[in-house]
């Protein structure tokens, strides 16, 4: 089948319909391919088994028993559901199609990236760990510090030039002067900042206030330092400089960012040992002529519907 | 002056003080104190199968919550990838279809638990990890399933890895994550999703309700009403009303094609809280053609169906959240219900875990399909859409006392939130009788909570002869464009009809409001378009107004919301061109105007105040004895003539000729003179001597607008013609009149309402 007529085909509504069925039921028969197709393909039977599980869906989504009729319909649904998927797989539909494989991979992941999930790290294991990966439990640096606000929206370019002009009248005075009252304009959000980090800093005044904030001395009017709304004068109190933590500091974040890298290297113990029983015949890449794609067909082959 | 007032009052204090004092305290003094906290409440991880097709396959929602927090993740195309402002929020939304896993077998008492195949499958130690693999590896080699891990019992387990990933990245007063998931109903291309967020992970269901078991939201509803019956609390936002081709704000039938009734309407407010009114596939706010008047509608227009159904396109009308807004209005008049009283959020629709919020950050929503910037530069179609059009994400704003799922989720819940286009502008709205005063105080917040109510409100009883009045206060983000202006978008309703206005409320620089319209001319622009840069050197970092709506009439439904925009900034496409080495592509304008939504504030009308005012319905004229014309009387009254018609609601006189051919032509339009909702088009295209298509059917006059038929139906009564139009709920305000002299004697002023 050409790329083209393959693209016809996705386009259609028709088959939209059938993937859902097919995501359903094609995904099961990659693994069991057996029951359904080597028995009577025209024969569909629900045991009290399959009809408890459809029961159990049901109320897994914290829905009352089901009444008479709502089963009926559940299993009636389930009925087309199956008749459908295997029409389409009858007709081939589920072969070459790159949103199945894609979902069976997709599944695939999951039950591998689900073994991960089941082991629990011990003590030494997370101290052991810990003390190689410590830089990545960093804790950032707090700042505690005030400041005045120069506004563009008042004083339009003389913002700057304000500021410098008030911190040679605050030169040698305390933080909170009487004078400085007087000299600049009402912040719209704080004026006192109490242990913030320069994530913090930076989300509320911009990056480059933040920047420049931390590299500040204690105990003196400083500035004019530029945020996203204007100038500042600071007066930084306190500045806790950043420091790794004790492992008992952040044991549990510890645990998580364990579990983390155990299930990206699960993944690929997993991706690696599936691929040893594999032979791979590719060409060499050099060899491919990639001159001449950006044709019309190209861009359509490219394409994949979408359900966003 | 308040400049050196010191606030003390850090997270932690205010927290254990919220303990202390939240028995003895009403709500108003602990909301005086509610901070914006900005979030996400729409993203795809590789876990949304779709995001999985467009090579989105390694990424969970753990890697979400850490984009949100800061940390750089990969596109699926392999890059870095690093938010630009972290957030306070998030809730990942993955698409409700889950396939099932094994983890199951290791919770006691589980489904799967109980069967015996679950033995092979526990953990003991570290080295069964790889036991068990290669067993299940052999299976499949072997073409020997394990039956039980195909199981529905198992098909909840995801859900539930999704859930305890919440639960870990949750770090309350730091950072929030939701349980949230998407119901992803898509009935004949039409979008009708609906991102669903609990409140309290430790009480989600085991598996949620997905559109397999329905595509009708008023099932998801009920299915919702019985989980709150169950004490657990969520709520539904609505997304992508621009792609819903008419059907997600329906006033006439429901999707089953029963009629909307008031259980229907109070089950929707119910549950539906929220809708998104921006996100990468389009605003929802309102469109160019049912806004004519607002010259900043035409903002990130996308028209599209999902899966690009051939010889189809959307219907305008019944899509976006403007006119849902007013038909509410409509409907609570002349029904007594109103289903569509919603307040904002952004989102993103993002299907790469990541988020691009920003103009000059944007790498597509789609993986694959729209991850590279040369591909989307060439206006790559991806499923038919023109990814130019796309743009970055929404946000949401919730006023909230802290950031935790309880207080944010009730934020949420009593709609104190508003939606930005990206950026991180905070925006104030409140609105009361007296609420303008105290708008000078250093503590005006307080004052504005005491005695108003904030965004999502309804307006409290004004006092005879009193106006209702508003603070609008708005924030620049500080890493994007200052402020131009803050509007307030008005909405009212009078005999079903109903209409909109935008007034500008305050605003950056020495403009003057133009003196008969009002309207404050545009700021102007300092982009430099080959350049792609923009410099703040106009527009505001704070404005602050109040505003008393100078046409307010108690006896009709209104609401009111506001609207700020930012100084023009280059749009993405200007910025990549420049990196590609083109011209900024011609089908996307070069710069845009970023801006935020509040919520709207309601104000209705007792039953005593509605009363005074009262229209002539389609049932009064029937009362009288009037026929309603058919087929044959109805080309005899228009067919090739010009018909002269009155509004009676507004005054409005108006020509219509119907040509032979069966095109019509609205003329004499007053551009003045708000127009009744949905017909924008028609009378815009007649100031321009565009027709509109009509047929006579069915005993009604039958013209198209946006795709969406609308029906006029005529009644004589003794020698008077009188019509009623579809979307005005049973009233008849349209009167045929004999050719005016002069439309606008100049002793005789209309009255405004």
């Amino acid at each position: 089948m050409s790329r083209h007529r393959l693209q016809q085909i996705l386009s259609e509504p028709l088959l939209h319909f059938f993937v859902v069925g097919v995501l359903v039921f094609g995904g099961y028969r990659f693994f069991n391919p057996e029951p359904e197709q080597a028995v009577d393909p025209q024969r569909i039977e629900l045991t009290e088994n399959d009809v408890q599980q459809l029961a159990i869906s049901w109320l897994a989504q914290g829905r009352p028993q089901p009444s008479p009729d709502e089963l009926r319909s559940l299993v009636d649904q389930k009925v087309t559901e199956e008749i459908l998927s295997r029409e389409a797989v009858a007709l081939g539909l589920d072969r070459d199609d790159q949103i199945i494989k894609r979902r069976l991979a997709q599944k695939m992941d999951f039950l591998v990236a689900d073994l991960a999930a089941l082991e629990e790290p011990t003590e030494a294991q997370l101290a052991d760990w810990y003390s190689k990966n410590s830089d990545r439990f960093a804790l950032p640096p707090h700042a505690s510090f005030r400041h005045l606000y120069f506004s563009p929206d008042k004083r339009g370019d003389g913002a700057r030039g304000d500021a410098t002009a008030a911190l040679a009248v605050l030169a040698g005075k305390s933080a909170d002067a009487l004078q400085a009252q007087t000299l600049a304009d009402p912040f719209m959000l704080r004026n006192f900042y109490g242990d913030s980090t320069p994530a913090q800093t930076a989300k509320e005044f911009g990056p480059a206030f933040a920047e420049t904030l931390y590299g500040l001395k204690p105990g003196a009017w400083q500035g004019p330092v530029q945020s996203g709304y204007g100038w500042h004068l600071v007066w930084v109190e306190s500045i806790e400089p950043g420091r790794v933590p004790l492992y008992e500091e952040v044991k549990p974040d510890v645990k998580a960012a364990w579990l983390d890298a155990r299930y990206q290297e699960v993944k690929r113990t997993a991706l690696e040992e599936m691929r040893s029983r594999y032979t791979v015949v590719a060409v060499p890449l050099d060899d491919v002529d990639l001159t001449n794609l950006n044709s019309q067909d190209a861009a359509n082959a490219a394409q994949e519907p979408v359900s966003q | 002056m308040a400049g050196l007032r010191i606030h003390l009052s850090t997270l932690m204090v205010r927290a254990s003080a919220l303990a202390m004092t939240s028995t003895l305290m009403a709500g108003s003094a602990l909301a005086q104190e509610r901070e914006a906290f900005f979030g996400e409440t729409h993203v795809h991880t590789g876990w949304s199968f779709d995001a999985y097709i467009f090579g989105n396959t390694k990424t969970s929602p753990a890697d979400a919550y850490k984009y949100a927090k800061g940390q750089t993740i990969k596109h699926p195309l392999g890059y870095d990838i690093k938010i630009d402002t972290p957030l306070d929020w998030m809730g990942v939304t993955d698409h409700s279809e889950y396939v099932g896993t094994v983890s199951l077998a290791n919770t006691p008492g589980s489904d799967i638990a109980k069967l015996p195949i679950a033995q092979k499958l526990i953990v003991h130690s570290p080295a069964d990890i790889q036991r068990i693999y290669l067993w299940l590896g052999g299976t499949i080699v072997d073409k020997k399933p394990i039956e039980e891990l195909i199981s529905p019992e198992v098909a909840g387990s995801v859900w539930k890895q999704n859930v305890g990933m919440a639960d870990q990245a949750n770090e309350p007063g730091k950072f929030t994550a939701f349980c949230s998931y998407e119901w992803t109903s898509t009935p004949n291309n039409r979008n009708m999703h609906r991102n669903v967020f609990f409140k309290d992970c430790a009480k989600v269901p085991l598996t949620p309700f997905s559109s397999i078991d329905s595509s009708d939201p008023s099932d998801l509803w009920n299915w919702m009403d019985g989980q709150r019956k169950e004490g657990n609390e969520l709520l539904a936002i609505s997304h992508n009303a621009n792609l819903s081709d008419g059907h997600m704000f329906p006033t006439d039938v429901d999707e089953k094609g029963r009629p909307i009734d008031a259980a229907w309407a109070a089950s929707r407010d119910r549950n539906e809280r929220l809708t998104e009114i921006k996100q990468i596939k389009g605003a929802s706010e309102t469109h160019p053609t049912l806004s004519p008047n607002d010259e900043f509608a035409n903002f990130e227009i996308l028209t599209y169906l999902l899966g690009d159904p051939s010889g189809r396109f959307p219907q305008v009308p019944g899509s976006y959240i403007r006119q849902a807004l007013k038909d509410g209005l409509a409907m609570n008049e002349a029904r007594d219900y109103n289903p569509y009283k919603t307040g904002f959020v952004g989102g993103s629709d993002s299907h790469n875990t990541g988020v691009p919020y920003r103009q000059n950050n944007f790498y597509g929503g789609h993986g694959h399909a729209d991850g590279e910037m040369k591909q989307r530069m060439a206006g790559f179609l991806f499923a038919g859409l023109d990814t130019r059009l796309e743009n970055p994400a929404g946000l949401t704003g919730l006023w909230a006392e802290e950031n935790t799922r309880a207080s944010l989720f009730d934020a949420m819940q009593r709609k104190e939130t508003f939606a930005t286009s990206g950026p991180h502008i905070k925006v104030r709205l409140f609105g009361g009788a007296d609420v303008a005063a105290a708008v000078d105080q250093a503590d005006w917040v307080k004052a504005a909570y005491a005695s108003g109510v904030p965004m999502g409100g309804d307006l409290p009883p004004l006092g005879d002869g009193k106006a209702p009045s508003f603070v609008v206060w708005a924030l620049k983000d500080p890493t994007s464009g200052n402020l131009d202006r803050i509007q307030i978008v008005k909405g009212w309703s009078k005999n079903g009809q109903s209409f909109e206005k935008i007034f500008d409320v305050t605003w950056a620089g020495n403009r003057t409001p133009d003196q008969f319209t009002g309207v404050v001319p545009p700021i102007g622009s300092t982009v430099n378009i080959a350049d792609a840069s923009y410099t703040n050197t106009i527009g505001s970092v704070e404005l602050k107004g109040t505003w008393t709506d100078p046409e307010f009439d108690p006896s009709l439904d209104a609401f009111y919301y506001a609207r700020t925009l930012e100084i023009p900034t280059p749009r993405w496409t200007t910025i990549q061109a420049k990196e590609v080495g083109v011209a900024p592509p011609d089908n996307v304008p070069a710069t845009i105007q970023e801006r935020a939504w509040t919520s709207p504030i309601w104000y209705t009308p007792t039953k005593e105040q509605r009363t005074t005012v009262k229209g002539t319905t389609v049932a009064d004229l029937q009362a009288q004895g009037a026929t309603a014309l058919d087929d044959k009387a109805l080309n005899d009254l228009v067919v090739g003539k010009t018909t002269w018609v009155r509004n009676t609601v507004t005054g409005d006189v108006f020509s219509i000729a119907w040509t032979t051919s069966g095109q019509r032509l609205i003329g004499n339009v007053n551009g003045e003179i708000p127009k009744p909702s949905e017909v924008g088009d028609v009378f815009h295209g007649g100031s321009l001597g565009a027709g509109t298509a009509y047929a006579i059917k069915d005993g009604a006059i039958v013209t198209t607008l946006g795709n969406m038929p609308y029906e006029a139906t005529v009644y004589k009564v003794g020698d008077k013609y009188f019509a009623a139009r579809s979307n005005e709920f049973g009233f008849a305000n349209y009167e045929v009149v004999p050719t005016p002299q002069a439309l606008d004697p100049l002793d005789q002023q209309k009255s405004p309402f």
